[in-house]
């Protein structure tokens, strides 16, 4: 029966239908797969007030996060990223705490839906660090500022984009740690965050913040 | 009326006002230098010279306020962005600082015929000229404030945030 259907003159369109389906569904999950792989979590943008609140959400979760990562470095010796994380945890404090103030001031009530964070070793707790911070800046705050500028709430604008600026540096030095991991080992090291901005550096080499260009003086220590 | 003519907000109203600081400090030595030249009958371009230091000395010190509030509002910061900015705001910090100790200063050399009634014409006229020597070379600092200013516009492309 096989054989009498191998020979049949249909065959061959048979085939090339068959083929064609499978071409597309592979096709199809690829092009899933890819998307799926690469593509950033999606940003919802709302109104000026709602994009702030999950802002403050954000920022709270992230600094409760850190403080978690400070502790999983230090149990590892890390104690130069321990420091890092620690820093960068006040820095998203201060953060929520501005998008508070301008939530506040719109009329809302800033609310936090802290989540118990996923820690990992430190150095996987460092790309997941650089995963949200980017996603801030890249995604999130762009997103978000666009929006406060069409409603012409320079309060907001402010807010975040002193944040994403700030989120920006926390980036940088996550991947520092990251590429020289084993240089980060050893005794807690400090820090300075700004008390405006959040900014958070290793040395000051600077009269004023080169964020919010407030003066050095309102930056604070950190280990 | 508020969409024909906006009222800017602080960190908008940077643009508008840099000019002022270097429009009427720049002007107020040629009126230094015309009352010290000319004769006693036209002593008010001194006095002219030090309405425009004030004015200048008081916009100078909205240009700086307005100016830190418009930092604020820059997005996509970078490092090179940033260090501009600096460099402008300490120059204009400085810039503000001179001109207030000039303003005080040129009153108080206004003011001084009052006080020591014995003090030669001559003497008052070095004493201006000095003054006025130190005001020209102030306005160098004032110029260079605002070139960095008009490279971070130019050359950065940063803008203080107007609303469109």
């Amino acid at each position: 029966m096989i054989l009498s259907m191998m020979r049949s003159p249909r065959m061959p369109v048979l085939l090339a239908i068959f083929s064609l389906v499978l071409s597309l569904s592979a096709f199809s999950i690829a092009v899933q797969a890819a998307a799926g792989s690469s593509a950033e979590p999606k940003v919802e943008v709302k109104t000026t007030l709602d994009n702030l609140m999950a802002a403050f959400n954000g920022e709270s979760n992230a600094s409760a996060k850190y403080l978690e990562f400070a502790k999983k470095a230090d149990a590892e010796g890390y104690g130069r990223v321990a420091s890092l994380f620690r820093a960068a945890s006040k820095a998203e404090s201060l953060h929520a705490a501005s998008h508070g103030r301008v939530i506040k001031a719109l009329g809302g009530t800033a609310k936090a839906d802290i989540k118990p964070p996923a820690v990992k070793s430190t150095k996987e707790n460092l790309e997941a660090a650089i995963e949200g911070e980017t996603y801030e800046f890249t995604s999130m705050y762009p997103a978000f500022i666009t929006k406060a500028k069409e409603d012409k709430n320079r309060d907001a604008i402010r807010s975040m984009n002193q944040a994403s600026n700030v989120e920006k540096g926390h980036a940088k030095l996550y991947q520092e740690a990251l590429n020289n991991l084993d240089a980060w080992k050893g005794p807690n090291k400090e820090f300075y965050v700004c008390a405006v901005c959040g900014n958070t550096v290793a040395t000051i080499d600077f009269e004023k913040c080169p964020i919010c260009f407030e003066p050095k003086s309102d930056y604070g220590p950190v280990k | 009326m508020a969409s024909w003519l906006p009222i800017p907000a602080w960190d908008g109203l940077h643009p508008l006002i840099v000019h002022f600081p270097i429009a009427l400090l720049l002007v107020a030595p040629l009126f230094l230098l015309l009352g010290l030249v000319l004769p006693k009958k036209w002593e008010g371009f001194r006095l002219s010279a030090l309405l425009l230091m004030l004015l200048g000395t008081i916009a100078a010190w909205i240009a700086v306020s307005t100016g830190e509030a418009a930092g604020q509002m820059v997005t996509d910061l970078t490092p090179e962005i940033s260090k501009a900015i600096q460099e402008h705001a300490e120059w204009g910090g400085n810039t503000r600082l001179i001109f207030s100790g000039l303003t005080l200063l040129y009153a108080l050399l206004l003011a001084l015929p009052l006080w020591f009634k014995s003090l030669s014409c001559r003497a008052l006229t070095v004493l201006h000229l000095v003054f006025l020597v130190i005001f020209g070379a102030s306005c160098l600092v004032l110029a260079r404030t605002g070139h960095l200013g008009g490279r971070l516009v130019h050359a950065f492309g940063v803008h203080a945030m107007v609303d469109k």
